[in-house]
Formats: C-alpha cells, sequence, structure tokens
C-alpha cells in the first residue's frame, strides 16, 4: 500500500477520533473520580508488532508513554497465538507499565476475519488509576512494593468474553472499593471495546486488510517531524538539577540533554539514589515524563506515538531515584517524576529560551481520605443480589475512601502569564467540591487562588490555591497527603522569581506529608499549593498588568511594590465591600523612581 | 460592504419572481392562518412566512443591523408581508431566533456583572477543572470568565452535600454588598452557592434581600437556572444567564412594541437551544436557553424535512462560510446534550471557551467552511482550517485582499461553481487568482498540479467534516452507514456528495432552497417545556409514591403553562424519562419511561431497557453493581405543527417536462478524480427540475443560494417534495 500524503491525512485524523471514541467511552463508564471527573487517564491504538500508533487527546504523560513500552511487555507475555476473539489483558505491575501498583494497564487485540480465519489487525490499550488496590491506602511509607496493594501480574481480565470470575473475586477481596475498582476495569473493558469496533468499521471502509503500512508511515513521518524540530537547536551539552522534598532528606534530580545533530540524550546520572519510601521511580515512568518534556518543547503540534520516542535516548543508572529496582517502593512516584519536565526545560532553556517555560508547581498534590459516614448518612447496604451476579454480594464499607488531585500553577511562559490552578506536566485535573463531598463526610472549608504565590515576572507564574478541609461526624478519620515543594520553589527563568513554597498544614501546624496522619474529628487540614515560577524581570513588568493583578488581588499591594517595583495607591473608601478599578491607581513617579533605582543596583 | 446591499436587493427580487402567484389569496377573509419564523444571523436576518392552509410561502432576507437588531426584524418582516400579500394582523405565530445571546458573549458586550458564591469558592468559575485541554502545547490560553475577581464575592453561607445547613446565610452582608453593588453601577448579579442543586433556599433568600435593598439589579440563582451537580459548570452559566439579560429584555421588549405597534394580534414565542419553543417571559428570565438556537432551527428543519420525505434517521449537514455544523437525527428526533460551550477562545479547541450545561441540540460544530484557509504543516501534509478568511479579506478569488487559498477557491479552480453565477451572479469570482493561491501555496510546495491541489483541499475539507460527524455519531452509538445525509446551508450542497461517499451513507438528500432552509425550523417545533427533578435511589428501594408524584407535577406544570400559550388541554403529550447508571458511576443514560403509574413491578423493564442501551453504547454489558436512577425528566409539549410548504408553487413553472435534460441550463468543465481529470458536465437548473425526473452523474446543479455537485457514480431523482434524493452506490460505500 502506497499512500499519498492526503490519503495518510485522512486516514491519520480517523485513527485519532477512533482513539477520542476510546476515551469518551472510558470517562462515560468509570466509577472513580479519579477517572470520570480527574481524567488520569490514557487511550491509544497499537499495530500488530505492540508499537503506538494514536493517542486521545486529553490523557496524562504517566500514563501514555508508559502504556506505550508496556504493551510490548504485555504481548511478550501472551503472543498473539495465545490469544483469542474476546480475551482481554491486564496487570499492574509498576516495572512493567506506570510506575505504581493503582494503574493498571487493559489491553485488548482486535480481531478481524479474513477467509476463515480471526486475525489480529491492532490493539487497543488504556490505563487508569485504580481508586483502591488494597495494601496501605497511598502514601509514600511502605518499604516494599508489597506493602502497597495486589499485584497483578499479566492476565487475562476477559476470557473469551468472559469475565476472568477467578481474578474478579480476588481483586473485589483485596480492595476497599471493590465496585468502584471493578466497575472501573470493565469500564477499561468497554473503551478498547468500542474502539475496536470503530477500527474495524474503518478497515471495512477504505477496504484496508492491515494497518501495519499505514502505522508504519505514521510513525516514520512523526519520527522525521521530530528529527526535523530537534536539528533547529543547537548542538550542546545542557545541564540543570533541581530538588524534591524526598521522605526523610531532599533529593537531587541532575540532568544532561546532549543535543547532537537530529537526536537528543537525557541522562539522569548524578541523581540520588533510590529511597527505602515510597517515593521510587521506575525507568518507564521516567521515559514517559522526559519524553513528554521533549515533544511539548521541540514539536507540541506532531502526533504523539512511537515516531515521536525514537531519536530521543533517555537514560539513568540502574538503582537511582529514577531507575529503581525491585522490590522498591513506588506508591507515590509521581511526586518525583513529574519534576522531571521543568528539570528538562531548565536545561534546554540555555538552547531554546523562547520554546520552555519556567518551573511550574510540578508534582501534582493527591490527598486520600478515609472517613466514617456518620449514622445517619450512612448509605444503606446492598440489599439484594442483581441478575447475573455470580458472587455473593459485598456489604457496603461503612467508610468512604475519597482520592482528590489538587493543582498549584504553572510556571510563566516566554510572552504568557502562567496558568493559575492547572495541571502541568500531569493532565489530571481536580474533582468538584460538590462531587467531592458527595462521595465523603468532608467539607472544603475554602478552594481558592493563593493571593502573591505566583512567580513575579515580566511574565507571572501562575498562582496555586489554598484549600482546607475539614469533616462531619464525631470518628477519627484520616488523610494521606502525597504533595512536595514545600522546601524547594518553583524556578523562574531569565530573571524571573521562583513561585511560593507549597504548605501542608494540621490544625494550623506544619504536617508531615506522604503518610497517613489520623486527625481528631474537628481537625482542619490546610493544603495550600505552590505557585509557578516567573519569566523575566518582574521590574520590566507592564505596569498596567501589574495594576490589574493588584485590582485582582492577584498581587498584593506590596508584593507589587516589593517585587515589581510598582507603587499602588488605593483611593477608595476602607471599609467598601466593593473595590473598582477605579479605586486604584498607578503612582507613576514613585514607580519610575524605584524602577529606576533597582537597575542601577 | 456597499457590494452586498445591492446583492441584496437583487437577491430579494428575484425571490419575488418566484413568488409571483402567491398574491392572490389576500382575497380569502382575514384570519390567523400564518405562520412566521425570523432568524437574525451574523450577516443576514432571514424570514419565511407560510400560509397553513395551502402551504405556500415566501422568504425575505435583508442585512442583519448590529445596532437593533429588531431594525431588521420589522423591515423584512413589512416587506415580506407586503409582497406576499398578507396583513399582519392574519398571522397567528411568529417564531423568533437569534444570535443576539452568543455575539454578546463573544463580544463581551453584557451587563457588569458580579457574582456572589459561599464564602471561599468565589474562584471556582476560574479555577474551572484544572486540567489543560491540549497536553503538549505549552502555550494554551483559558477562556476568561465573564466576570473578574475583583467582582466576585464570598458570601458567609454553607449548605452541607444532604442539603442541611452548615452555616446560615449572613443576610446583613447580603443586604450591604447588594447595597453598595448598586451603588457603584453593577447591573446583575449572579449567585451560585453550594449544593444549591439540594437546597436552594439560601440562594433563594438571597435573591430577595437583593431584591429587597437593590430593586433594579437583575438576579440570576442557579438553582433556578441549571439545578445540577458540579459548582464551576452551574456558576458558568449562571453568570451568563444574567449577564445577557437585560440585552435581551430590552431587545425582545422593542420587538413586542414594535410588532404592536404593526398591528400583531398572534402569538410571539422563541426557539431554544434545546430546539423547543417557549414564551417571551420565559426567554427574558432564562435568556442562556435562547443560545446556539440559529443552529438549532437547522438541525430541526433537517428533521421536519426528513420526516416528511420519511426519513426518520437521519444526519444534518449545514455548512456557512467558516464553520460546519453537524447534528444526528435518530428516529425523527435531533439528539440533545446537556453541556456545551461557547466562545473557543483558542484555536477552536474544545475545553477553551465558557462552559454552559443546559441541554441544547447536541450540534458538533466544526472549523471548515467556503473561507477555511488551506496550508501546508510542517509534517508536509496539506491541513484545511479551522483558520478562516471569513467575508473579510474573504477567499483569494473574492479579489478583496485574500491571497490565501480556500475551499472556495478550490472549488472554483475545479470547476464545482460558475464564477459568474455565485449568489445568482451578484458577485463575480476571480478563477484566476484562486489557481495562483493554490499554485503558490499549495501546489508548489507539494509538488501537485493545481487540480491535484485543489482537489486535495477539497478532500481534506470534506474529511475533516466526515470524520467530525462519523466520531459524533458513533459516540452516540449511531452507525453513520445507516443514516442518509441531508445537506443545506450556503456550502453543504457543493461538498455533500464526497462526504455521503466517506461516511458511507446509503443516500444523500438536498432540499430545494437548501440555502435558506434553517428558517424552516421554527415553524416545524412544536411549544414545549422540559423539567427536571433529582431524586437518586436505587431501583430496588425507590419511593414510587414520590416519583409518581414528582411527575405528576411536572406533568402539571408542564400542562398550565401550555395551556397559558393557548394549546388545547387534549394536545398536550407529556414525555418522561429518568437518568440511569451503575451505582458509583458520574454519568446516566436516558432511559424513556412509560406512561401511567409506575410501581415496584416497573423495576424489572427499566433494568432491561438501560442493559440494552448500555450494551449497545458500550459493546459489553456492564459490571455486576446495582443500578440506580438519578434524574428524572418530563417534556411537555403542544401538537407538532402540521407544516406542508407548497414547494411546486415556489419553483418556476414554465416546465412541463417529466425530462430531466429539459432542465440542462448548459455544460462546464469540472474535475472528478473517477474520469480522471476535467470531464464536460451538465448544468442544471435547480428550478426547472419536477418531480420523476432523474439523472446520472457527474452533474452539477444550481440555485441561487447554492450549487450541488455530484459525482461520475452517482444516480438522482427529484421525488414528490422536490428534494434531490442521490442514491449512493454500495460500492463507494
Amino acid at each position: 500500500m502506497t499512500l499519498t500524503s492526503i490519503q495518510l491525512e485522512v486516514l491519520w485524523n480517523r485513527l485519532l477520533s477512533v482513539a477520542n471514541e476510546q476515551q469518551t467511552t472510558l470517562i462515560r463508564t468509570a466509577f472513580s473520580t479519579i477517572v470520570r471527573e480527574s481524567l488520569d487517564l490514557a487511550c491509544a491504538i497499537f499495530d500488530t508488532r505492540g508499537l503506538m500508533i494514536a493517542q486521545s487527546l486529553t490523557g496524562t504523560p504517566g500514563h501514555i508513554n508508559p502504556m506505550a513500552t508496556g504493551a510490548i511487555h504485555l504481548l511478550n507475555a501472551y503472543p498473539p497465538e495465545t490469544l483469542s476473539p474476546g480475551d482481554v489483558l491486564v496487570t499492574n505491575d509498576p516495572w512493567l507499565t506506570a510506575g505504581q501498583v493503582n494503574d493498571f494497564t487493559v489491553l485488548t487485540p482486535v480481531f478481524r476475519k479474513e477467509g476463515e480465519q480471526d486475525k489480529i489487525v491492532a490493539y487497543f490499550s488504556n490505563c487508569c488509576h485504580s481508586p483502591d488496590v488494597g495494601g496501605r491506602i497511598l502514601s509514600a511509607e511502605a518499604n516494599e512494593v508489597f506493602e502497597e496493594g495486589l499485584q497483578v501480574p499479566i492476565t487475562k481480565l476477559f476470557n473469551a468474553g468472559e469475565p476472568n470470575e477467578e481474578l474478579f473475586k480476588i481483586i473485589r477481596a483485596n480492595v476497599r472499593t471493590p465496585d468502584a475498582t471493578v466497575g472501573d476495569l470493565y469500564a477499561q473493558a468497554s473503551s478498547n471495546a468500542v474502539g475496536a469496533q470503530s477500527l474495524l468499521q474503518m478497515m471495512d471502509e477504505f477496504g484496508l486488510d492491515t494497518i501495519d503500512p499505514l502505522a508504519e508511515e505514521i510513525i516514520s513521518r512523526s519520527e522525521s517531524a521530530m528529527r526535523l524540530g530537534i536539528s533547529a537547536i543547537p548542538n550542546g551539552r545542557y545541564e540543570n538539577e533541581t530538588w524534591s522534598d524526598g521522605f526523610e532528606e531532599p533529593l537531587c534530580i541532575k540532568v544532561a540533554v546532549t543535543v547532537e545533530g537530529d537526536e537528543i540524550e537525557i541522562d539522569f546520572a548524578g541523581s540520588s539514589p533510590q529511597s527505602a519510601r515510597g517515593i521510587n521511580v521506575v525507568l518507564n515512568y521516567t521515559m514517559g515524563y522526559a519524553s513528554f518534556a521533549i515533544k511539548a518543547a521541540i514539536s507540541p503540534d506532531v502526533p504523539h506515538n512511537e515516531g515521536a520516542f525514537r531519536p530521543v535516548n533517555i537514560t539513568a543508572p540502574e538503582g537511582c531515584i529514577l531507575n529503581c529496582k525491585r522490590p522498591a517502593a513506588v506508591a507515590s512516584r509521581h511526586l518525583v517524576g513529574h519534576f522531571l519536565p521543568s528539570a528538562i526545560f531548565g536545561a534546554l532553556s540555555q538552547a531554546i529560551p523562547d520554546r520552555v517555560i519556567a518551573g511550574s508547581a510540578d508534582p501534582i498534590w493527591m490527598s486520600i481520605w478515609r472517613a466514617n459516614w456518620p449514622q445517619s448518612q450512612e448509605p444503606e447496604p446492598t440489599p439484594e443480589q442483581q441478575p447475573g451476579e455470580k458472587q455473593e454480594p459485598q456489604p457496603q464499607p461503612r467508610q468512604s475512601n475519597l482520592t482528590l488531585f489538587s493543582l498549584g500553577g504553572t510556571g510563566a511562559r516566554p510572552a504568557l502569564d502562567g496558568l493559575n490552578a492547572t495541571g502541568f506536566p500531569s493532565g489530571v485535573g481536580g474533582v468538584p467540591t460538590e462531587v467531592a463531598e458527595t462521595q465523603a463526610p468532608i467539607i472544603q472549608q475554602h478552594r481558592q487562588l493563593r493571593i502573591d504565590s505566583g512567580g513575579p515576572g515580566k511574565f507571572r507564574g501562575g498562582l496555586g490555591q489554598n484549600i482546607s478541609v475539614s469533616h462531619i461526624g464525631t470518628d477519627q478519620w484520616s488523610v494521606s497527603g502525597m504533595v512536595d515543594r514545600t522546601k524547594f520553589a518553583a524556578d523562574g527563568l531569565h530573571g524571573g522569581q521562583p513561585g511560593s513554597l507549597g504548605e501542608f498544614k494540621l490544625d494550623g501546624e506544619t504536617a508531615k506529608p506522604k503518610t497517613v496522619l489520623w486527625m481528631e474529628p474537628e481537625s482542619v487540614i490546610d493544603m495550600n499549593l505552590p505557585g509557578g515560577g516567573g519569566y523575566g524581570n518582574p521590574f520590566e513588568r507592564d505596569p498596567e498588568k501589574v495594576l490589574n493583578d493588584v485590582i485582582n488581588q492577584y498581587v498584593s499591594i506590596k508584593q507589587a511594590k516589593s517585587q515589581y517595583g510598582v507603587v499602588i495607591r488605593f483611593g477608595g473608601k476602607p471599609n467598601d465591600l466593593v473595590r473598582l478599578p477605579d479605586d486604584f491607581s498607578i503612582d507613576t513617579e514613585a514607580t519610575q523612581s524605584l524602577r529606576e533605582s533597582q537597575e542601577r543596583s | 460592504m456597499l457590494d452586498w446591499l445591492d446583492q441584496n436587493t437583487q437577491y430579494e427580487s428575484e425571490i419575488k419572481i418566484a413568488n409571483t402567484q402567491v398574491g392572490r389569496r389576500s382575497l380569502n377573509p382575514p384570519e390567523q392562518r400564518f405562520r412566521v419564523g425570523v432568524d437574525i444571523g451574523g450577516t443576514f436576518t432571514d424570514l419565511i412566512v407560510v400560509d397553513q392552509t395551502t402551504g405556500d410561502f415566501a422568504i425575505g432576507k435583508v442585512l442583519t443591523t448590529p445596532d437593533d437588531p429588531s431594525a431588521a426584524v420589522r423591515t423584512v418582516l413589512v416587506q415580506t408581508l407586503e409582497r406576499f400579500g398578507v396583513d399582519i394582523a392574519e398571522i397567528k405565530h411568529i417564531i423568533h431566533g437569534t444570535t443576539l445571546v452568543t455575539n454578546a458573549m463573544i463580544e463581551r458586550k453584557g451587563a457588569k456583572t458580579a457574582l456572589l458564591t459561599t464564602a471561599g469558592f468565589r474562584d471556582s468559575i476560574e479555577i474551572g477543572r484544572e486540567s489543560r485541554y491540549d497536553l503538549y502545547d505549552l502555550m494554551l490560553q483559558q477562556p476568561e470568565p465573564l466576570v473578574p475577581r475583583h467582582l466576585r464575592f464570598d458570601v458567609r453561607q454553607r449548605t452541607r452535600a444532604d442539603g442541611s445547613s452548615h452555616h446560615a446565610l449572613d443576610t446583613e452582608y447580603v443586604k450591604r454588598l447588594a447595597t453598595e453593588l448598586a451603588d457603584k453601577k453593577i447591573e446583575a448579579i449572579a449567585v451560585c452557592f453550594l449544593h444549591s442543586f439540594t437546597n436552594p433556599a439560601d440562594e433563594r433568600e438571597a435573591k430577595a434581600l437583593i431584591q429587597s435593598v437593590a430593586p433594579d439589579l437583575r438576579v440570576s440563582i442557579s438553582s433556578d437556572v441549571v439545578p445540577e451537580i458540579r459548582e464551576f459548570e452551574r456558576a458558568s452559566t449562571t453568570i451568563a444567564n444574567v449577564y445577557v439579560q437585560a440585552l435581551v429584555d430590552r431587545y425582545l421588549g422593542k420587538l413586542t412594541q414594535q410588532l404592536d405597534l404593526l398591528g400583531f394580534k398572534g402569538g410571539f414565542y422563541l426557539m431554544l437551544s434545546s430546539g423547543g419553543i417557549a414564551t417571551v417571559e420565559t426567554a427574558i428570565e432564562f435568556p442562556v436557553r435562547l443560545l446556539e438556537s440559529g443552529p438549532a432551527a437547522g438541525a430541526i428543519a433537517a428533521t421536519a424535512y426528513g420526516v416528511a420525505c420519511g426519513r426518520r434517521d437521519l444526519i444534518s449537514f449545514d455548512m456557512g462560510g467558516t464553520t460546519a455544523k453537524i447534528c444526528v437525527v435518530d428516529d425523527g428526533q435531533p439528539m440533545i446534550a446537556h453541556e456545551f460551550e461557547v466562545d473557543r477562545v483558542y484555536r477552536f479547541k474544545k475545553g477553551s471557551g465558557l462552559t454552559i450545561k443546559l441541554p441544547v441540540i447536541e450540534l458538533i460544530e466544526i472549523g471548515t467552511g467556503g473561507g477555511s484557509i488551506a496550508r501546508v504543516d510542517s509534517m508536509g501534509l496539506l491541513k484545511v482550517g479551522p483558520d478562516s478568511a471569513g467575508a473579510d479579506p474573504g477567499p483569494a478569488c473574492y479579489r478583496s485582499g485574500g491571497s490565501n487559498p480556500t475551499v472556495t477557491d478550490a472549488n472554483l479552480v475545479l470547476g464545482y461553481l460558475d464564477p459568474n453565477y455565485f449568489l445568482g451572479g451578484a458577485m463575480a469570482l476571480d478563477q484566476e487568482a484562486s489557481r495562483q493561491s493554490i499554485q503558490q501555496h499549495i501546489a508548489g510546495p507539494l509538488g501537485l498540479s493545481v487540480q491535484q491541489a485543489a482537489w486535495g483541499i477539497h478532500q481534506i475539507a470534506n474529511e475533516n467534516m466526515a470524520n467530525a460527524a462519523r466520531v459524533h455519531a458513533l459516540e452516540r452509538g449511531r452507525d453513520p452507514r445507516r443514516f442518509p445525509l441531508l445537506a443545506f446551508g450556503g456550502g453543504g450542497p457543493v461538498q455533500a456528495y464526497r462526504i455521503a461517499v466517506s461516511l458511507g451513507s446509503p443516500e444523500l438528500i438536498v432540499p430545494l432552497g437548501a440555502g435558506v432552509m434553517s428558517t424552516v425550523g421554527f415553524l416545524s417545533a412544536p411549544i414545549a417545556f422540559d423539567f427536571v427533578r433529582s431524586s437518586t435511589a436505587r431501583l430496588s428501594e425507590i419511593d414510587w409514591d414520590h416519583v409518581n408524584s414528582m411527575l405528576g407535577e411536572m406533568e402539571t406544570q408542564g400542562a398550565t403553562m401550555l395551556a397559558q400559550s393557548g394549546i388545547e388541554k387534549k394536545q398536550i403529550k407529556h414525555r418522561r424519562s429518568v437518568d440511569m447508571r451503575f451505582v458509583g458511576q458520574g454519568y446516566q443514560l436516558a432511559i424513556e419511561l412509560p406512561s401511567g403509574t409506575l410501581s415496584h413491578d416497573s423495576v424489572e423493564s427499566l433494568q432491561s431497557a438501560f442493559a440494552a442501551v448500555y450494551r449497545r453504547l458500550y459493546q459489553r454489558a456492564g459490571p455486576p453493581v446495582e443500578i440506580e436512577a438519578t434524574n428524572w425528566r418530563v417534556v411537555s409539549s403542544g401538537p407538532k405543527p402540521d407544516l406542508r410548504l407548497n414547494v411546486a408553487g415556489s419553483a418556476a413553472n414554465s416546465n412541463s417536462s417529466k425530462q430531466a435534460g429539459d432542465a440542462i441550463k448548459g455544460t462546464r468543465q469540472a474535475y472528478f478524480p473517477e474520469t480522471d481529470g476535467y470531464t464536460q458536465t451538465n448544468v442544471y437548473d435547480r428550478y426547472l427540475m419536477k418531480p420523476g425526473m432523474s439523472f446520472s452523474g457527474p452533474a452539477i446543479i444550481e440555485e441561487r443560494e447554492s450549487t450541488v455537485i455530484l459525482g461520475p457514480d452517482s444516480q438522482s431523482h427529484i421525488d414528490e417534495h422536490y428534494n434531490l434524493v442521490v442514491t449512493l452506490p454500495a460500492g463507494l460505500r
């Protein structure tokens, strides 16, 4: 099959729309808020060799890229000749897929009739974060992966269309949220099935017996475009180093980006050794975020697939924090892995300052809340069995188990401010307060943007947010706060200042993150999320922009003066509730002299 | 723009000629037997008036008057009625749709609006869902909320998820704030408290307090506008509602007054986003529901044409200058969605617009139209849109300063458009300018001939639209290969044949007058009101007495409102449905409810209906988990108007032949890949085509507002409704 560029465009777009359909199905059928509200997921199509051809529109790099490498592992365990129509494979092996036991990867072969035979023409895979897999409640406290929950080796989830009931029984018995954990696995299988059906329709329509030549063309074109993008970067070795809070002590992430011709090497040698606690990153996950960073900086428009990975070589010494060995504990690997793009951008900013952004809040803050429903609000136990249900009904847990994601600010861009309370590098979003409070007996006391938290710069870093959580009921309750950047702020770029540090507090006192905290019924947790770093010298920021930031309370009058050299006067009535733009003005003279004196110093 | 005015005049006179025979009927005794549909679009205000007894109709078109949109409505109404020989007192209904609300939001021309939220949550509209809508684009931009942060206020009050009060409302603060806001010339307030969809008491009290101290402030509360979970979406929608309210109130007030002065005695209604129609009072209370009412009318028109010719399932395809709109019509009903976006700020991308959570006719809007620009990207691939040359500077062939090649330029080079018969000849196009532009920007860089490049542009535009249509249909579990394609709008018929082939459609239908078909939609919708009540329970635990009484109350409310709109009791219908899901899921499926009293015995049939829909949509049975019901819905509607259009009367009558050959007005060279190049192709005059005529492709069929292009392998005929029906051979599908 030879393809003209026009035919290729047509088929390529169709594949993308098939992947989006796969994702829509996953969201609409998922149970956990993690998948359906926060979109902690990825969906993709693979050719018969297991190479990723197309992925859905959104998703998160920590799932997409590790899933791409993971497919090969699944197919090594179950080669095509061992698969039949209706089979669905599953695993949550952290080293083979997305780096923590909560992430289940589900892979479905697509069979097509060829004469009398059913032949595999492609694979669909998706990966998402399970609400619970047993073991400890997700934290960084474990010393070994065995403590972190049930490990499901590569195995069949469905066998010729029939659920693998033995496996489902084991899963149900091991997890705190049996319906939601199992429900999400069903959703993952549906998602692939819907994608498969559409792919078959597409093949019928275009008379394709195979998509492999199409895949090859897509992959090689993406690879060329990626190489072209890399060639535009000056050759050289660019280094950077950044720090994470770590568990007991801070961790160093050291990166060297070497550009030579149309290839890039990223090496993490010199980074801290692996930790005794659950913040270790498997190489699969390291590669995921490192290759994401390169793609976003160099060729964001090139569709993401196997071709985009080829010119980028990523290495980390075995046994370091970014390439940990079994049986290291890995549950909170994102707290370290999410630092990689900002670390790489810091290095690349020496070569392509206009294509990268300042440091962001980076690690997504993930908190797991366990609380008992007050008696009056306790959901009733399941009263009767559903038709067709094979196992014994499970009593509904009295306990609620809720996972929340919260996002800080992103780094400022070369010509734009950073984004407030928006995930980067992760593609995961938050959970509406109303949904969270329906899922667990908690009360979010506030959830608002955090004034002055964006790193000052000619372009300001995105603001973090303040979230305060209390609880309804008279029992003790617990939180596990997977948070970071409480010791090392997001860096600014080219004269931009760092964003604010994060704060994690129990009843007003700094609390220990990354562990399970048991709390009194009336306790309050405060999560003040970090801001993004600034870009460029804040004293060069347009005073009108600073004024607007003050009017809208993104920046205080005090910070406007101290960090931006802009003196703003409030001329309204001090007791008024409503303060309009006209109440504020720039003191031009004072501003000029302040800015000049800064320039002199 | 003077050109357009001249064209417009000419355009109208041509329609007049086409309707010369209709003047006679003014001899009949005056009675209210005419219905009028009128649509204010971005460029034109379109109107249709139909005689209910005969089906005779006339069409009017004038330029929209943005400063005072009612002026254009008045002008086109007076002109068309005069031409048609109808007295305004003979009009029974006027049904109206407008882009006013959409434009006010896009241009940020609404009221100065403040937002009151539960203390600590004033940023919910800015924090949104906290994710980026494009994973790799580091420079993406988020939509700016309609209310800036300095006008968002924390109000001490708190309701829990179960509806109980956690903190009482600070009434003094609300009064003080409202007084100050009014003093400082703020015009409108949106109130959105957490969990108000479960317990609206605090929002209602806040509204009463605001109105007691500041009666001139407009207030919308979220529990009235959209009583559904998720605070960001609810607040965003409530703000939009109050933001445009004064504008809509003023506009509708003025229009009503003018209609009164003209002597209009009938009922005046508005079309809603959901395709229902409502009274002026409802429209003023919930103006946000008028968003997208124009495109909705197009989808409804397509539905009506489809039903009239026995196609209850179809895909409607409406293409204009900058965008194309696609809608799936299923069993005589356009599909409905419960959320959409307005004003996408960044490359038309999903996620970059303001979120509106309301029922809307589910259209997918794609940035592909006649003005879409073609270019070669960094991968050496040909791309079309979403950038558009618009009307100004327009495609290269307009010679108004546009140098980029567009879809229209490609169509001109391919011979699909007649440079001398664009808009009926009102505007001359420059074929050579198109050719040069395509050579320079596309053919040269890709090493193709100009016609190959033009064909590529045409094909990629089609594929963009076909892909969107396919995903749209499939996402709703509909197989596009089963659905005829119904094409209309100024640009739809030129592209439709190839799109139908790409979708695998069994047939393509192009109605007569496709270029102005949308207005018909206003006249084919019943007056309808929809209601929803939340009451979540597992199927086994539903309190059926409560459900029956909720459904009963909604039906009574609907019946009362319909009676007020002058609908007879026996003509009122109620459609009832329930949203169902597995316990723990976040999205529901709507399941139709049987009529009559429901009871525990209904559980089994609901369960199996849910299982069947679930399996069809998601390809697999769901997990062994209990099922719950969440929202109970009633749509109360009056009779579907019996709309007949006497298209025979509006087509020219001079031709009595049944031979398609007699409708040929000439030939020209047009490009078809099947014949490997340009072929001398018959050009048919649509106005000479009569029922029963049949012909094979390739063919070009021209009418004033649109041109149909049919490939060499097509077989077509004109059906009894004057629709052009193209049968697509299975080999092409």
